[in-house]
């Protein structure tokens, strides 16, 4: 999340943490420039007038660099010659100030669901489903209670049904990018995960990674 | 009172007075020459007649002609003021050359006045808007620890004053483009940029947007006045269609007509001139209700166009926007 509002940047990273995301603030363009090219963000969500480099500029250096990350631009910027050039400039999605959370959020969850191919905001496999939108999990329609991390994880996972993801993408995606990273926790997470939802959802390949399988 | 003050009638007043103070001192050349030398002047009174005519219709022609560039000034300056050109062209003779630079470094002057005077609205605009989230926010938070009363208030507020800026960014925008004349923006080019965004923008809703643009056809402002206006016109038609969207554009004479369709549910007659309502009003209008079409009408008032709303042949509602071509 860049934004060079301090109040505000708390603001979001608040909402955007209660939805149980990982998140990584930066307040300026440098800062941000560094992070979307060092980090594999699901998505960014971009002020457009920063200090240093404007989100402009970073958003088309990105773009240009072939770094394709969702992006979710949120400016003061609001008149539609703005809009035409924040959207041409490579942004996913415009929103501008002020804003209603609750439409931010919306938006977001729509851009990652989009990102990852899926078209609604519940996910399913068997008889699980995961909610995007609220954030919550059921097994034939049991609530299933899940921390913020396992959450996490287990949504990575239905993201990308199919496909074996390594730990490090796991662990890279679950993160805020400040956080003190033990690669073994995933482990931990899986586990309990299994715990939780049954032995056979998550299918572990070895040497290389975890899988959901896409049929299942 | 009129004569007196034409330049015209000054110089052929000022030749016929010169005209006559030769005319003794002809008479006098003659009474002293002509006696002592008569062979000199052989030419028959026709030959002498034609002579004099001839003088005098050069001169007359002249005359004009050093009066031309004149009529050539005034008429850039109505182009300038027309918005057909953003400086005084020409060639002009030697003694207007420095009145046409001094007005054309007047021209740049106030255009850069008024730059720096929009930039700085925007500026404001813009700086107020960043608080304005963060106070939004605090309602919602205000709201969520139970303090609905407060957070309402709060949100109520910070809504007008969304609107109010909102408007009179708009506005000061769409004045400041009179005073920098000359421009002139493709049809096409921003309904191209404005359908490209919106069909991102509402990428879910899977719109058929559709573009029947000339590339010929053009209005008189700026961009981003134009784009403001089809953009709010655009967003609200995908707003409200089922499906599909059909942007046209003709141009007749000295206007370009711009109509906007959409499948939706349409708008009661009733309805369509509340929601044109001016919007310094808007503060008064139903919370939540846009604020776009009241910028439409005021800028297309402003460029000298209109916008009306219509039922449109596909069920929907019809936008018509007219602008003053270019």
């Amino acid at each position: 999340m860049v934004e060079d509002e301090t109040l505000l940047a708390r603001q979001i990273e608040t909402a955007l943490l209660d939805a149980r995301y990982a998140v990584d603030c930066a307040a300026d363009g440098e800062r941000a420039d560094f992070l979307g090219r060092t980090e594999r963000y699901d998505a960014i969500v971009l002020d457009l007038g920063l200090p240093k480099i404007d989100g402009l500029t970073l958003l088309r250096r990105w773009r240009d660099a072939g770094l394709f990350v969702p992006v979710l631009v949120l400016t003061a910027r609001g008149s539609w010659h703005e809009k035409v050039q924040g959207i041409d400039g490579g942004a996913d999605d415009y929103v501008s100030k002020p804003f209603r959370m609750e439409e931010l959020l919306a938006r977001l969850r729509a851009l990652i669901r989009r990102a990852s191919g899926q078209v609604t905001a519940e996910l399913r496999c068997g008889d699980l489903i995961l909610d995007s939108r609220s954030a919550k999990v059921t097994v034939a329609g049991m609530p299933v209670k899940l921390t913020g991390h396992e959450f996490r994880v287990l949504s990575y996972l239905m993201h990308h049904r199919g496909r074996v993801v390594s730990q490090a993408e796991l662990t890279e995606h679950i993160y805020a990018q400040n956080f003190d990273r033990d690669s073994n926790t995933v482990e931990v997470f899986i586990a309990r995960l299994r715990r939780k939802l049954g032995a056979s959802l998550i299918e572990t390949v070895r040497g290389l990674g975890y899988r959901i399988e896409a049929g299942q | 009172m009129r004569l007196v003050n034409s330049l015209r009638w000054r110089v052929i007043l000022g030749s016929l007075l010169w005209t006559a103070g030769l005319l003794p001192i002809a008479h006098l050349i003659f009474l002293v020459f002509i006696p002592r030398a008569p062979g000199v002047l052989r030419m028959n009174h026709v030959g002498l007649l034609m002579l004099a005519v001839m003088f005098m219709a050069a001169g007359l022609l002249g005359l004009r002609s050093g009066l031309s560039p004149f009529k050539e000034l005034r008429s850039r300056l109505s182009d300038v003021r027309g918005g057909r050109d953003s400086r005084v062209g020409g060639n002009y003779p030697v003694e207007l050359k420095p009145l046409v630079s001094d007005l054309n470094t007047l021209l740049e002057h106030r255009e850069r006045v008024v730059k720096r005077a929009l930039a700085t609205a925007g500026d404001l605009a813009h700086g107020l808007k960043t608080p304005l989230a963060v106070l939004a926010q605090e309602a919602e938070r205000a709201e969520a620890a139970g303090h609905a009363d407060i957070a309402g208030a709060i949100a109520q507020q910070v809504e007008r004053m969304r609107r109010q800026v909102d408007y009179h960014l708009a506005h000061a925008r769409a004045a400041a483009s009179g005073a920098t004349p000359g421009a002139r923006c493709s049809v096409l080019v921003s309904v191209e940029g404005l359908s490209r965004t919106l069909r991102r923008l509402h990428v879910d809703r899977e719109l058929d947007i559709a573009v029947r643009v000339s590339a010929e056809h053009s209005a008189r402002g700026q961009r981003e006045d134009l784009d403001e206006m089809l953009g709010n016109l655009l967003d609200n038609a995908c707003k409200w269609a089922k499906s599909r969207v059909v942007i046209e554009s003709s141009q007749a004479a000295a206007v370009v007509l711009i109509t906007v369709d959409d499948d939706g549910p349409g708008l009661a007659a009733s309805m369509r001139e509340s929601v044109l309502q001016r919007g310094v009003r808007a503060d008064e209008a139903a919370p939540g209700s846009g604020l776009g079409l009241a910028i439409v009408r005021d800028l297309a008032e402003l460029y000298g166009g209109s916008i009306s709303l219509e039922t449109s042949p596909t069920g929907g509602l019809r936008a018509r926007l007219q602008l003053p071509a270019c």
